[in-house]
């Protein structure tokens, strides 16, 4: 009887053991970590020493595979949050490879919402791809300094076709290089050229001009503009951080803000978020729970005349085929300023895993990556999505190219949030994105959304603490 | 003589030993369920409470901080606010759905319960909400919904009550009003379905007498129908206090991870999500040690009023 206790026990035993093996090898590396940790934690400023073997551990634990001899195929993989572009990017791939036969690279993006946990598990546990997609600035950064990214100071090529500006997005503070600048987006405002012809409407020039033109639609009873504020997302990103540049001085203004030399509250600021109350009352009724799909629908049904859009949506608007022609204009700027600007924002780069066993042939890649072959393929494959190359290459889709000239007599900059505002918290992005809606909706005057985005900064931010000294 | 003396002894022994080792059987039959709930309950409970002690990116977190992010929960005022936000909402959202779904269940209960015409017609309207995907229900109330095209403003205008149109999911004051009584809508065939089986289980010889001793249909439902449908009243609550702060789709599905407008419709269920598994957009760093917390929060909350239930559930019980 005590012996077929005993088994009971054993086999109950086993079961559980079994049961609960799933989750053993996700627990080791949090396992290993305390005993690594415990030493340091006596430090104040454990975090760092904590870190560092954390991202050695995978370059330790990948076998070290010996480069491919020559004549061998080596097979690359590149993660992505571009789960769209499939199709496209094999074909890009397949030009690479037919370059240079001994490198295959396979193309397997994963979903944008889970892309940066799903990437930062694969590198902490060793099985992310060779070759993958980074955001640009302290997303990427962050990896870097982490230790989960080749450094590419030598890369032959990436200065020469790059220009500092956007270069910065993928490189540390000083200078250092990470990731080759790969996909741009550009942002203006999309509108229905037939309506404009039709109401005898000429593509205004200033923003005050842009004001009358949506007067002069509402009166007509169209609805200016299809923007609404009903995914909030939009406002921050299409239209708020659109018409922003033109306001503030583009990049050199936006650095101004990020140096202390200038407050967040300040007259351009305020300028700024003026612009949006300026377009309110030239929202389609409802607006505030009206979706993305929604304005577009709006825009390509012909009800609405003008959308603050990005390039990206080029394919879906070409897919749609509205039955009136349609085209995009920049952003205009206020009366009395000559220089104008446009967001051009960098999106995405390619970095190499440093743990992956495959260096050389990731760097032929990346070094191929800056010819302006693969800017041209690229701008060309994927119309809406730019190659940040300094020679833009000449695109065979019309409103694409129409985009892409935006930029020959504007100075470009990215969105103003995406570069280390977004670091703290409260970060600038949430900040601009309820001052604008604020606006929008009437809740708050342009200077109370510009004094809260100041004091919400301030909170975190340095040199928004000591700023107009 | 002696000899029998002593086996029957030796019988007695082996039969209490027999017997206590009868009692202890019923241990090993257990241990498999025991083993299952263990492994597949308990210990991803235990140690998701162990994760809220530990901070670091990625799925999982790695330096032991403590109470160091229930700490920041509740004293940094952006987690503070943001949580207390959530929290309140979900009272709210909890709220509508005991004074709406649950009262419209028991009046459709009784209803249907009386013998009129086309009873399993309405009984199949009112479950088949509660057979779709809540996915579908949030895609379907937008369209319905909407400011532009949807059928709600259209009908208003229709019959001349323009005044009442609005951007109904627009609106911070009453979105969350809004979503609450979607979700009723989609739900109430299920306290409408218990709150039957509890009224067809009355006894009719009590209803009989009722109606002997003069008794109206108003008197018999509160004197005799309602008390003794108190325990699946207090069932029914109960279920729809677990479902309601465990909530998330509906809330996605009709407002986003962030609850728009502006926070208005975050519920518990939706900063959870948004602070251990998406992230704010656009950075999407989830915070995995800090969502553990939230989520071990909730628990506590559901814990402390299950608990609160039982309690007064069995006091009642020993009073009748």
């Amino acid at each position: 009887m005590t012996k077929k206790l005993f088994l009971a026990f054993l086999l109950i035993a086993a079961l559980m053991l079994s049961a609960c093996q799933p989750a053993a090898p996700a627990e080791e590396p949090a396992a290993e970590e305390p005993a690594v940790e415990e030493p340091a934690a006596e430090e104040p400023a454990a975090e760092e020493p904590a870190e560092e073997p954390a991202a050695e551990e995978p370059a330790e634990e990948e076998p070290a595979e010996e480069p491919a001899a020559e004549g061998e195929v080596v097979t690359l993989t590149m993660g992505s949050w571009r789960v769209d572009d499939v199709e496209q990017m094999n074909r890009i791939l397949a030009a690479f490879t037919a370059e240079h036969p001994n490198i295959v690279i396979e193309f397997d993006p994963t979903n944008p919402p889970e892309y940066n946990a799903a990437l930062r598990t694969q590198l902490e546990a060793g099985t992310a791809p060779d070759l993958f997609y980074l955001r640009s600035f302290s997303t990427s950064r962050q990896l870097f300094e982490e230790g989960f990214l080749v450094p590419l100071d030598d890369l032959p090529g990436l200065r020469e076709n790059f220009s500092e500006a956007s270069l910065s997005a993928w490189s540390t503070e000083d200078g250092t290089p990470y990731g080759v600048p790969m996909i741009a987006v550009s942002h203006g405002i999309y509108y229905n050229v037939d309506l404009f012809d039709q109401l005898d409407l000429e593509v205004p020039q200033t923003w005050e001009e842009l004001i009358q033109v949506a007067q002069t639609i509402q009166n007509d009873g169209y609805i200016p503009f299809a923007n609404a504020s009903g995914e909030e997302w939009t406002i921050a990103e299409i239209v708020f951080m659109n018409i922003a540049p033109n306001f503030i001085g583009g990049r050199e203004g936006r650095l101004a803000y990020l140096s202390g030399e200038r407050c967040f509250n300040d007259e351009n600021v305020v300028a700024a978020f003026q612009a949006v109350a300026d377009i309110a009352p030239y929202l389609p009724d409802g607006q505030e729970a009206l979706t993305y799909y929604d304005s577009q629908q709006l825009f390509l049904l012909g009800e609405a005349a003008m959308w603050f859009g990005g390039s990206w949506d080029i394919p879906f608007f070409e897919s749609e085929e509205p039955d009136f022609e349609w085209s995009i204009f920049p952003v205009p700027p206020p009366e009395g300023q000559e220089q104008a600007y446009v967001t051009f924002h960098l999106d995405a780069g390619m970095g190499i895993n440093a743990a992956s066993p495959h260096q050389e042939e990731a760097r032929v890649f990346l070094e191929w990556m800056t010819t302006p072959a693969f800017a041209e393929l690229l701008g060309n494959e994927l119309p809406g999505f730019f190659p940040i190359h300094n020679e833009a290459p000449p695109l065979t889709n019309e409103h694409a190219a129409t985009f892409m000239s935006f930029n020959e007599d504007r100075e470009t900059d990215v969105r103003w949030a995406w570069p280390v505002l977004l670091d703290g918290s409260p970060d600038g992005y949430t900040l601009m994105q309820n001052g604008a809606i604020a606006v929008i909706n009437g809740q708050m005057t342009p200077q109370e959304a510009a004094d809260a985005l100041q004091e919400g900064l301030a909170q975190w931010f340095e040199p928004a603490q000591t700023c107009g000294q | 003589m002696d000899i029998s003396i002593k086996q029957e002894e030796k019988r007695v022994i082996s039969r209490t030993s027999y017997q206590t080792r009868r009692r202890l059987t019923w241990v090993i039959f257990m241990l498999p369920a025991i083993a299952v709930y263990v492994a597949f309950m308990a210990f991803p409970l235990f140690n998701s409470m162990r994760l809220s002690l530990y901070t670091g990116q990625g799925l999982t977190p790695e330096r032991f901080v403590g109470f160091d992010n229930y700490v920041r929960l509740f004293t940094n005022p952006l987690w503070r606010d943001a949580w207390l936000n959530a929290f309140g909402n979900t009272w709210v959202f909890f709220a509508v759905h005991m004074l709406v779904q649950n009262t419209l269940g028991l009046l459709f209960a009784v209803l249907l319960t009386q013998n009129i015409r086309g009873r399993s017609i309405y009984q199949v309207i009112i479950f088949a909400p509660v057979t779709l995907s809540t996915l579908v229900i949030g895609f379907l109330w937008r369209l319905l919904l909407n400011p532009q095209w949807g059928a709600v403003n259209y009908t208003l205008e229709a019959i001349g009550l323009e005044s009442l149109t609005r951007p109904w999911l627009g609106d911070p004051s009453i979105a969350l009003i809004v979503i609450s009584l979607v979700s009723c809508w989609q739900w109430v065939g299920l306290p409408t379905m218990m709150f039957m089986a509890g009224l067809l289980g009355i006894p009719d010889e009590v209803i009989e007498a009722a109606y002997v001793d003069g008794a109206s249909s108003w008197q018999t439902f509160w004197r005799i129908k309602f008390p003794l449908l108190l325990p699946v009243i207090g069932i029914v609550a109960v279920l729809t206090f677990v479902n309601n702060f465990n909530a998330f789709d509906i809330i996605f599905a009709m407002a986003g991870s962030r609850g728009e407008p502006g926070y208005s419709t975050d519920i518990l269920g939706t900063f959870f999500y948004r602070t251990a598994i998406a992230g704010e957009h656009p950075v999407a760093r989830p915070d995995m040690g800090m969502g553990a917390a939230v989520a071990t929060i909730t628990f506590l909350v559901l814990m402390v009023g299950v608990s609160l239930w039982l309690f007064f559930s069995r006091r009642r019980e020993v009073e009748l």
